[in-house]
């Protein structure tokens, strides 16, 4: 891996934030490490793929509770836990919340490379996901309304003669409309069209 | 022996007033209700009488009442009859309210002593959550430090300086670690002993006075051997009444998960040289083999609800006070525990 992701680690141990962030910088992954949850935040993210490895027990606001406040602070970030006693019902409880991984310390640094790959390919796929159902959107939304109408009747299987009668408007201009739709969402056939508004459909937009 | 001889004069005098009462009820006209008196010799009874044996005094007193009913010479027949029954039916109400409230009071009892022993093993979860914390942290920065080295040496060509760096920190991180478990090791071993000049019996005496209640309740034997005239010893008082407290407290359950018939606890005090020696013998259940090496370690117990920490604590507190502490199982059942206390010297005397 290379500077194009990054790895954050928010750890209130001095020693276990220096070890960390040497462990990562032997493999070639860029690492920021915080004290608090509170100095992650004031520094903010980078505009790249990554994931956080958290730490359970922290003076201040503990990894469980920050990890619970992540979604209404827009934070998509995997996170990893890491915990000096693991408690079986605690690391279930995170998980159910979404943690990728629950470490015990001392944990296998192999466990936790994985988990940092594996959480790092989620992000990317997350945010690849994101890029294009924003391109989609933006495509949608340069369609006009009179456009966008053909388009949804068109998707329901409609002929263009029952959708210039849906609408009240002349076939030839159903046949126009359709074109348009056609060449500015970028789709060849109709199967194609469909996908593409069914994508749109998970958004809500459609 | 002072107990024995108590409890002994106790039944002398409760056979006296029965005596009298039953006199008074059959001289009497039938007219005189003396039988609902004998509700006042249980009444007076119960608290050291065993629930069979009250029930048992209570049916004595019955059988009186019709005897008296019966030898009773003169008088009104009905009215008899009727103080009759209500003589018996004030001795069979009191003694039945008498084990009712026993029973609510036993399990009250049994509430509180779970009460506190779950609040023991909390306290301990809590103490060994944090002692584990604080040591993982080191030790997770050890581990992740050494794998960091590991991966610079690796490199091509290796990354000495970096790799240098990563043993440097697990060095300091070791010593962090070992500092927390010299500190955990001062916790536990307590406040250094505050010893003292003191009449090791007399201390015996009062962990009785606090423990008579239980023994007593489980209808357990005490048998004391306590010679006056020893010298006094020169160690932590409090401490060494706590030793002899877990030692009792440990032979009264050895007898309790036992099915032996035989329920007694001896306690003797000797001198050996230049130490006072105290045992505790009981005929409880007894050391199974294989178990004797384990018995002063930590956290080591064969009690489902027990910490496996009162022997260990005893054999430290023994130790701190210069003293020795062992154990034997006993033929033909049983265990006995001994501990020793250095003498005080002449100049310590006070």
């Amino acid at each position: 891996m290379t500077d194009d992701c990054v790895v954050y680690v928010i750890d209130d141990d001095s020693s276990v934030r220096a070890a960390l962030e040497d462990l990562l910088a032997s493999v070639g992954i860029r690492v920021l490490a915080f004290e608090t949850t509170t100095a992650f935040l004031t520094h903010g993210m980078v505009d790249i793929p990554g994931c956080l490895v958290l730490d359970v027990r922290m003076p201040g606001q503990s990894g469980i509770d920050f990890h619970r406040s992540m979604t209404g602070l827009g934070i998509n970030l995997p996170v990893i836990f890491i915990t000096g006693h693991g408690d079986i019902s605690m690391g279930v409880e995170a998980i159910k919340h979404g943690a990728i991984e629950f470490l015990t310390k001392p944990f296998n640094d192999q466990t936790l490379l994985d988990a940092i790959q594996n959480g790092i390919s989620m992000d990317q796929d997350r945010r690849r996901t994101k890029a294009q159902s924003m391109a989609l959107q933006a495509l949608w939304s340069s369609l006009s309304a009179g456009e966008q109408e053909v388009a949804r009747l068109v998707v329901r299987g409609l002929l263009n003669k029952q959708i210039a009668a849906e609408l009240n408007v002349s076939e030839i201009t159903v046949k126009i409309r359709r074109a348009q739709v056609m060449r500015k969402m970028d789709a060849q056939t109709l199967p194609d069209l469909v996908r593409l508004t069914e994508k749109l459909a998970l958004s809500s937009l459609f | 022996m002072a107990m024995q001889l108590r409890s002994g004069l106790r039944l002398v005098l409760l056979a006296g007033i029965m005596a009298t009462l039953f006199i008074v009820d059959t001289v009497t006209n039938y007219e005189v209700a003396a039988a609902v008196f004998y509700a006042i010799v249980i009444l007076t009874a119960a608290p050291f009488l065993m629930h069979r044996t009250l029930i048992l005094l209570a049916a004595l007193c019955i059988a009186l009442t019709a005897l008296s009913f019966a030898l009773t010479p003169k008088g009104n027949l009905t009215i008899g009859l009727a103080n009759m029954s209500v003589s018996i039916i004030a001795i069979i109400m009191t003694t039945w309210l008498i084990l009712k409230m026993d029973a609510a009071r036993q399990e009250a009892q049994d509430a509180q002593a779970r009460l506190m022993r779950v609040a023991r093993i909390k306290s301990l979860e809590g103490l060994t959550t944090s002692i584990a914390h604080e040591i993982n942290q080191p030790l997770a920065a050890i581990v992740t430090s050494g794998n960091a080295c590991s991966h610079w040496l690796a490199h091509d060509p290796p990354n000495l300086d970096r790799a240098r760096q990563a043993l440097e920190r697990i060095v300091h991180d070791a010593g962090r670690a070992s500092t927390i478990v010299a500190r955990v090791r001062s916790l536990s071993r307590g406040e250094a002993p505050h010893k003292t000049v003191f009449i090791l019996n007399d201390a015996v005496q009062e962990i009785i006075g606090v423990s008579r209640g239980e023994i007593e309740r489980h209808g357990i034997t005490l048998e004391l051997e306590l010679p006056p005239g020893l010298p006094p010893v020169h160690a932590d008082r409090v401490q060494i009444q706590q030793v002899i407290g877990n030692l009792l407290l440990n032979a009264i359950e050895a007898i309790l998960s036992s099915t032996n018939p035989v329920r007694t606890i001896h306690m003797a005090s000797d001198m050996r040289g230049s130490m006072l020696r105290l045992c505790v013998r009981d005929s409880g259940v007894g050391i199974p083999v294989g178990i004797r090496n384990h018995l002063f370690e930590t956290f080591w117990t064969t009690k489902e609800d027990g910490m496996g920490i009162g022997l260990s604590i005893s054999r430290t507190l023994v130790e701190a006070n210069g003293g020795h502490i062992s154990a034997e199982p006993v033929e033909p059942w049983g265990a006995l525990f001994c501990f020793t206390v250095p003498a005080a010297q002449q100049e310590q005397h006070p």
